[in-house]
């Protein structure tokens, strides 16, 4: 009798272990997508100042970002503090560039670049399919706690983030770009952040501002002939065009692909006269590799591991 | 809209925004120029210049094509009738305040700022074609803006080439075509940001005219 009720009890703890377990587990997978999920809605949605080291290589830049509502439109400015002058400004979808020696442009944008990966204020499930979101630990940045969520690539072919986000408000406080084998990219590093209960007065003036005229591309009228038999998972192609680059007007046919955090462009030219290298990466992680595929040329270049790119230069085909 | 320029902004940060400010720092075009020197000696006070300095390769390209007449915004305006303008109203029908600036072929007249990165050195080529055995070699970059940030180039099978003369030709010829496809890569991250990332056609976006 007592050995049955042995059996029971020791079913019963067993079911009640399991039962703390998997709701445990199954809550963690939910609430890293959560996490991101609140920070992609944080930063749009909340009035902030962050100030900002951003770290690429040797290379440190430090910049100001200001976010906030007027008029219920989205304004955001951002500057860079060091060196020659250079900010940008936003207002809903269109985003200003203000640099040193140049006039002022516009383009439609939702994100001012060049901050944070576009990625991180888009929709999060557009990242899942090439990565995946654990949750890490808790840790002290710019004197306030936070949660890390790690982005591990699900192949070899891109790299990972790690994103340290805000208990509070679940904005961003630090991001790690990292390789397979954990060396740093790039990172950048919130030493401050303000969280505002209205917008600054500067972003009222922003939206006052009468800013150039949106630039727009032709869109183009020629089909592109060029195909892709291979794209790694999540990879989409987001646009194509003809253009010609800049300093050697050389005549290309372009393609932008984008796994929703990694973008890469796809060149495809004519044979140059002299051969690009076929693999070249910068230390902030930015590669770019070069096929010869028959007659034409296919450079790839962006910020992701240079054996992505050579095998997507590669992957080109004619339809 | 050139008064609108980085004072407005620094001073703005600074909550000191007021119209006669505002007008007096955008006229003074002296110290635009002062910006560059400035940060130049500095670099070199803390040792911080890159070991070749080639400061006239970037400005001259940054000015080659500043003064490409054609592509500049303002001129693009009087070029409204080419054909492609139909089909660039057509792309943005609800912005009916808009620049057609690109044409078809057309070349990117804003991207002068877009971190250009000057390879100024490219060494240690293979000189034979057995297994490249040589670490990676480094080369010296300098962006327009900003500081040096140091590339490193993995060397395939590098062709040869005899003559040192045409060597050095392709050379150059390649660290032109290298620094063009980057910068033109950094100019799209800014042009096709909007780009709708929802789009759940692999193929479609190609086929589509």
């Amino acid at each position: 009798m007592s050995s049955i009720l042995n059996r029971v009890n020791v079913r019963i703890l067993g079911l009640a272990l399991l039962a703390m377990m998997f709701p445990a587990l199954a809550q963690d997978e939910v609430s890293a997508k959560a996490w991101l999920e609140n920070m992609s809605q944080a930063l749009h949605e909340k009035e902030y100042k962050i100030s900002v080291i951003q770290l690429q290589a040797e290379h440190i830049s430090p910049l100001v970002y200001i976010h906030g509502k007027v008029d219920a439109k989205e304004v955001a400015f951002l500057e860079y503090l060091n060196g020659p002058p250079q900010s940008a400004v936003r207002v809903d979808n269109t985003v200003s560039f203000i640099e040193y020696k140049q006039a002022p442009y516009s383009v439609n944008a939702k994100r001012i670049p060049g901050v944070l990966p576009a990625g991180f204020a888009g929709d999060i499930s557009r990242l899942e399919s090439g990565y995946q979101f654990v949750l890490g630990g808790r840790s002290r940045l710019a004197g306030r706690p936070s949660q890390l969520v790690r982005l591990i690539p699900k192949d070899d072919f891109r790299f990972g983030y790690q994103i340290w986000l805000d208990m509070e408000t679940a904005l961003p406080l630090r991001y790690d770009l990292m390789t397979k084998d954990k060396q740093l990219l790039e990172q950048l590093l919130v030493v401050e952040l303000l969280v505002l209960d209205k917008a600054p007065a500067i972003l009222i003036e922003a939206k006052k501002q009468e800013w150039p005229a949106v630039v727009v591309q032709a869109q183009s009228t020629k089909k592109t002939q060029w195909d892709f038999s291979w794209l790694p998972q999540g990879f989409r192609v987001q646009t194509n065009d003809q253009h010609r680059l800049m300093g050697n007007n050389e005549t290309v046919e372009y393609i932008a692909l984008s796994d929703g955090l990694a973008n890469i462009s796809v060149y495809i030219s004519k044979v140059g006269d002299s051969p690009l290298p076929e693999g070249l990466v910068t230390r902030n992680g930015l590669g770019l590799s070069a096929e010869v595929v028959g007659n034409v040329e296919v450079v790839a270049v962006g910020k992701v591991p240079t054996e992505t790119l050579t095998r997507i230069a590669k992957s080109v085909v004619i339809k | 809209m050139d008064k609108l320029g980085q004072e407005w902004v620094s001073a703005a940060v600074d909550g000191e925004v007021d119209n006669n400010t505002l007008a007096e720092l955008a006229n003074d075009i002296d110290s635009h120029e002062k910006w560059r020197d400035y940060q130049i000696i500095g670099d070199a006070m803390r040792n911080e210049l890159p070991s070749v300095l080639n400061i006239d390769l970037s400005m001259s390209i940054a000015e080659a094509i500043a003064q490409e007449p054609c592509h500049h915004m303002a001129d693009v305006k009087t070029e409204q009738i080419d054909r492609n303008v139909s089909a660039a109203n057509q792309s943005s029908k609800q912005q009916s305040k808009v620049v057609p600036l690109f044409k078809q072929f057309g070349q990117y007249a804003i991207a002068a700022s877009v971190a250009l990165v000057v390879v100024v050195s490219v060494d240690n080529y293979n000189q034979s074609n057995t297994v490249d055995t040589s670490p990676l070699s480094v080369l010296n970059t300098r962006p327009l803006v900003g500081s040096v940030s140091p590339v490193s180039l993995q060397t395939g099978s590098m062709q040869q080439s005899s003559a040192s003369a045409s060597k050095n030709d392709q050379v150059a010829d390649q660290r032109l075509r290298i620094n063009a496809y980057i910068q033109d890569h950094q100019l799209q991250q800014r042009l096709n940001s909007d780009m709708n990332i929802d789009d759940n056609s692999q193929t479609e976006a190609i086929q589509s005219q």
